[in-house]
């Protein structure tokens, strides 16, 4: 029973796999990392991380719990500067620009670079305040025009259909995969160039993770994408490249297509393989 | 221990346990009745609302709670921003684990020093060193500084429960510190800094020491009409009349004023329970 599960498990993803391969690739470069090292006091975190991610696309890290993929997710867009312990040096670009340059206004930054967590987390407040809370703060409190933005985001969130009749009831009374919907038309809603996803389907129903999934292929479209996640089908199934980590290294990144079905590490092939992590 | 033995045990710490409620109850109990048996003879609208004469013992007590109510309201103008602005630093700012313990001996020290030093502290500081004279403005400056550590935990424990999620994702959404305290921490610490006050205020009016010296007077006073001159309130009143206690007619009024003050007092606390029941269940 269970090994006929796994079986289909790995058709489905072989197929998914095939049809990536075919896609043809035109890449620009959105995010340069060069040189990165973090530590936590004496501890390293992160080693000599280098690598690129493309423009409208979407990156997967994958490694096992510990192997620093959240931590390099937090460093794109410095959130990793709310740790007093954390000390980092290299270069992140993003479009050419050094982001931990000290000019930098990191709440500019962020602004550009939006971020999900894992645990569903809107404010206590209504579904509406909640997606307008990132256009209000930049004190534009026009009726009209943020009428308009916050319901393009829940558009863009695949959710307003679900709470177009109730957007002024409170956000926390909305289900685990919606309230993680309306985090993301929140993200959206300030029009950001990249979304960093912090394992956004890992506290969901398998339901709602496909609408995440699904979600993300849409997004694709105007945002560029890195999401962190354990589950190896999701990397196969929403990104188009993947990076795996192991112990706070890149071990290996390349398509998703390659990594998968053809790693140029044994360390990969035994992680995705499932010998270890 | 065999099953009998750690039946009895069970029994007897419930004894003990049940007991301990029981006599705090009826300590309680007799106060409040006590208080409300001799003084509800006194409360009448005449004895509400006109001034005092004969140093208390004829007269009513309108001044008096004209003057603590105008006492407790400059306290909290006084205390609550600094009260804010300490428990925010505390929280959000101090970060050093030595600094933050040394913040914590600080406000519980203040927290524990007695009334009456801050009424000697009152009268040395303002008195003797600045030439203030009796001033009301003085006692409530007073006051404030002695409820300030109560307002400051109660906020700080408030700022402090809010998930760190909220936080982060309100840094996510491109808020700078400013906009983050002004607009996810203040709101949500606003309610545990009015329930700090608001018992911090209930422990204000009933205080007589610290404010004997310095800002109060016993009789012949009204409204002040500016920062200085003396005021009247029910505390120090109380004082006046219990040392009057072999005219039936002051203690009566003494009991009578006592009612009014208890019903302040468990006004304020009712208040702040409210407070305290609103903010559990905030983040739910």
């Amino acid at each position: 029973m269970a090994s006929q599960e796994l079986r289909t498990h790995a058709i489905d993803m072989s197929s998914v796999l095939r049809a990536k391969g075919n896609q043809k690739e035109h890449n620009e470069t959105c995010i340069k990392i060069e040189n990165l090292n973090l530590f936590y006091g004496d501890k390293q975190a992160l080693h000599n991380i280098n690598m690129e991610m493309p423009k409208k696309k979407v990156t997967a890290y994958i490694g096992p719990s510990g192997c620093g993929k959240s931590t390099l997710l937090r460093c794109i867009n410095r959130m990793n500067d709310l740790v007093d312990s954390a000390r980092i040096d290299g270069k992140i670009l993003l479009d050419n620009e050094n982001i931990n340059d000290k000019a930098v206004n990191v709440a500019a930054l962020r602004r550009r670079v939006g971020m999900v967590f894992q645990k569903p987390n809107p404010f206590p407040k209504s579904v509406f305040e909640n997606v307008a809370y990132g256009l209000r703060i930049q004190g534009i409190n026009g009726k009209r025009i943020l009428e308009e933005t916050v319901e393009n985001a829940l558009r863009g969130a695949a959710l307003w259909d679900e709470v177009k009749d109730r957007i002024n009831d409170n956000a926390l009374g909305l289900s685990g995969g919606q309230q993680q919907r309306l985090v993301i038309a929140r993200a959206i809603a300030i029009e950001p160039e990249v979304l960093l996803l912090d394992e956004p389907a890992s506290a969901l129903d398998p339901i709602s993770t496909l609408k995440i999934e699904e979600l993300i292929n849409e997004l694709k479209e105007k945002y560029t994408i890195i999401i962190v996640t354990h589950n190896m089908q999701q990397a196969a199934r929403v990104s188009d490249y993947t990076a795996f980590m192991y112990m706070g290294e890149l071990v290996e990144m390349g398509t998703t297509s390659q990594l998968f079905t053809n790693p140029g590490k044994k360390q990969t092939e035994d992680y995705i393989t499932g010998r270890y992590g | 221990m065999n099953r009998n033995s750690r039946y009895a045990a069970n029994y007897l710490f419930t004894a003990v346990v049940w007991s301990a409620v029981i006599i705090c109850c009826a300590l309680l109990c007799f106060l409040l009745s006590t208080i409300i048996w001799n003084g509800v003879y006194a409360l009448s609208f005449k004895f509400l609302l006109s001034p005092a004469s004969g140093f208390g013992a004829n007269g009513g007590i309108i001044y008096q709670i004209t003057g603590s109510i105008l006492l407790i309201a400059v306290t909290a103008i006084i205390s609550l921003p600094i009260a804010l602005g300490v428990a925010i630093y505390k929280s959000e700012f101090l970060k050093s684990c030595r600094l933050q313990r040394l913040s914590n001996l600080l406000i519980y020290g203040l927290n524990g020093v007695p009334s009456v030093i801050f009424g000697i502290f009152g009268l040395i500081f303002f008195v003797n060193l600045l030439g203030a004279g009796i001033s009301w403005f003085a006692g409530a400056i007073i006051l404030a500084i002695m409820i300030l550590p109560t307002i400051v935990l109660s906020t700080y424990q408030a700022i402090n429960s809010i998930p760190t999620i909220y936080r982060e994702s309100a840094q996510a959404l491109g808020l700078d510190t400013w906009q983050i305290i002004t607009r996810v921490l203040l709101p949500q610490g606003l309610d545990g800094a009015i329930t700090g006050l608001l018992i911090g205020l209930a422990r204000a009016i009933g205080e007589t020491a610290p404010i004997m010296f310095v800002a109060t007077a016993f009789s012949g006073v009204d409204i002040p009409d500016s920062l200085n001159g003396p005021i009247t309130t029910l505390p120090t009143h109380i004082l006046a009349l219990a040392k009057q206690a072999t005219d039936a007619q002051a203690l009566q009024n003494a009991w009578g004023a006592g009612l009014v003050l208890l019903c302040l007092v468990m006004l304020l606390g009712f208040a702040a329970l409210m407070g305290r029941i609103r903010l559990k269940t905030r983040w739910q």
